[in-house]
């Protein structure tokens, strides 16, 4: 027996003028699942995520989600259906409130239902989110008054408030400390394995992603040079070469 | 020291008697300034929308007030169009053109989208000038005595309550709008487009909504305005006017429904203050609009919310 994939990638070819970022690249993703997609800095990962918001158009390939194409959705579509991402470089909406920013997170949600609250559940909603991310003091900060890593896990809160199917996280690790480095595994873990949201994970944090990880993809100047499970991938030669090899750098 | 829920409700409520008592306390002239300063509200409110909530530059404001005078105005005057009607009517118009122009550049952004809309503005005002047949080209045009809901406007007492009402309507709505899923469609816009993509915002719509919202705003102050007025020339329909209430929104605060008011308020009394000075009134508020945008990018309302805590002014 086959499952199908929850997110389908196939031949994925993205262009920058003369530049190609993603070449033919293909990657399923499995319902339920942790799956990493790693790499060298400017191997094509978040160029991927682009595509799979439908922010960046491929000059060839398809997506498929959920057994649909995603080629026909406009990059306003992919929240409605169930696709929820973070950004490697912060896209906080600085100048308003901490608790506003997943206000409307909750607004995409809520679209997606059909459904209405009124300010004070919303808002409740939304501090109920910022407990579990541990943002909850925070609150009625300005976005941009929080260190990175708190804005970091900002962007996550925002992105769980759409209460996604699958989650597209982008570095999501980065700037964060230990101690919070294993509050977001725990979360994670506790987000695939009880509530079956299927994440994909980009990540430079080799701990992070060794330990919640079902499936890692590699990428290599556009190119899946790797996949399989975390102990293969490690042993995996060409990605010791490419990526691991450089670990010290590589966090970069 | 944060002001508290009742010390909040406590100052409202004596605002609104002031602003109730105010017409049997003072002179004609005071509520013609009065009547006027809640024209400048509902303006500030409507620039603020497009440019202090979602970051657009548009700088044609001023074409739809004066679409929704001279709409208002011809209506009422020539084809004797109730004037409650006229200024739904001159609503809608400015809203559609307003769409219009929204429609057509949403692809633009900053400087290309201010440029753009300063040369509608400028295009309008140029029609209101030169369109004879229809608004008396450049020598004005008389605005007719309006009488609503079976009493007649001969003064300007007759319409300040009217005026008041209009105006408060105007500023809860905004209020009500910006705590709606629209108003922080309008936010995350402003803030970030590809996160507003991300999280289900149709951004190319949103932005087209703002303008349109902006432009019924602007096109009410002016079918009110037309309401106890008995004049209107296209001068005053220039971009100076523009700047005018630009000026306003960002003395006050940008995205701050409070520092709209507020601002309305300072600069109302400025532009009153150089009426006897009308060719200093560009560069002063030019002046005001650049040092404050250096030195004070939050306005009087941001000042205000960082002096006494968050709850002050929103
Ligand atoms: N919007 C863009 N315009 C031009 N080049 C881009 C753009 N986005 C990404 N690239 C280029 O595509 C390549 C892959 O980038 P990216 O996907 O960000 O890599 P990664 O996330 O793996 O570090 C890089 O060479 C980068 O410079
Ligand atoms: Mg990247």
């Amino acid at each position: 027996m086959t499952v199908t994939p929850f997110l389908s990638i196939k031949n994925l070819t993205v262009k920058f003028g003369g530049l190609t970022a993603v070449n033919d690249f293909s990657m399923d993703v499995m319902p339920g699942s942790i799956h990493a997609l790693i790499g060298p800095n400017g191997a094509g990962k978040s160029t991927v995520f682009n595509c799979i918001s439908r922010y960046y158009q491929p000059v060839s390939g398809d997506i498929l989600f959920q057994g649909t194409s995603l080629m026909q959705t406009p990059a306003h579509g992919t929240a409605i259906r169930g696709i929820a991402r973070t950004f490697q470089n912060l896209e906080l909406f600085n100048g308003i409130s901490v608790v506003e920013n997943v206000m409307v997170g909750l607004d995409a949600a809520l679209k997606r239902d059909g459904k209405r609250l009124s300010p004070r559940q919303m808002r409740l909603e939304a501090e109920a989110i910022l407990e579990r991310t541990g943002l909850a003091d925070y609150r009625n900060e300005q976005a941009d008054a929080l260190d990175f890593g708190h804005q970091k896990l900002l962007e996550l809160s925002r992105a769980l408030a759409v209460r996604p199917k699958l989650l597209l996280l982008d570095e999501p690790a980065a700037g964060l400390r230990n101690r919070e480095i294993a509050a977001l595994d725990r979360l994670l873990v506790d987000l695939v394995r009880k509530e079956g949201l299927t994440v994909i994970l980009v990540e430079h944090v080799m701990q992070l992603v060794m330990s919640i990880s079902d499936g890692i993809t590699v990428l290599s100047f556009g190119q899946k040079i790797a996949e399989g499970l975390p102990a293969e991938v490690r042993q995996n030669q060409q990605v010791i070469e490419a990526y691991l090899g450089r670990e010290g750098g590589a966090a970069a | 020291m944060p002001i508290t829920l009742p010390a909040k409700l406590g100052s409202l409520a004596v605002a609104l008697i002031a602003l109730i008592v105010l017409p049997h306390l003072t002179t004609g002239y005071v509520v013609y300034l009065a009547n006027l300063m809640l024209i400048y509200i509902i303006l500030a409110l409507g620039l603020n929308i497009l440019i202090g909530e979602t970051g657009q530059f548009g700088l044609a404001h001023v074409a739809f007030y004066g679409i929704g005078i001279y709409t208002t105005a011809i209506l009422a005057g020539r084809f004797d169009v109730p004037f409650p009607v006229a200024i739904v009517a001159g609503m809608l118009l400015a809203g559609a053109i307003g769409f219009l122009l929204g429609a057509v550049s949403f692809r633009m952004r900053d400087i290309y989208l201010a440029l753009s809309t300063f040369a509608f503005g400028e295009a309008m005002q140029w029609v209101f000038k030169s369109w004879d047949d229809v608004t008396n080209g450049p020598n004005g045009m008389r605005i007719p005595q309006a009488s609503m809901f079976g009493f007649r406007i001969t003064n300007d007492h007759d319409a300040y309550y009217i005026v008041l009402a209009v105006t408060i309507v105007v500023v809860l709505a905004t209020v009500a709008l910006m705590r709606s899923r629209l108003g922080r469609a309008f936010r995350a816009v402003r803030e970030s487009e590809p996160a507003a993509l991300a999280l289900g915002v149709n951004v190319r719509l949103t932005k087209v909504i703002a303008f349109t919202l902006s432009a019924v705003y602007a096109g009410l102050a002016g079918g009110v305005y037309a309401s106890f007025s008995s004049f209107i020339h296209p001068d005053s329909l220039g971009f100076t006017t523009t700047i005018l209430v630009l000026t306003m929104i960002v003395v006050g605060g940008l995205g701050s429904i409070a520092g709209a008011i507020m601002g309305a308020l300072i600069l109302g009394l400025i532009q009153e203050l150089l009426r006897q000075a009308p060719s200093y009134q560009e560069i002063i508020y030019g002046v005001i609009l650049i040092l404050f945008m250096m030195y004070a990018p939050k306005g009087v309302a941001g000042a205000i919310k960082a002096r006494f805590g968050r709850s002050a002014a929103k």
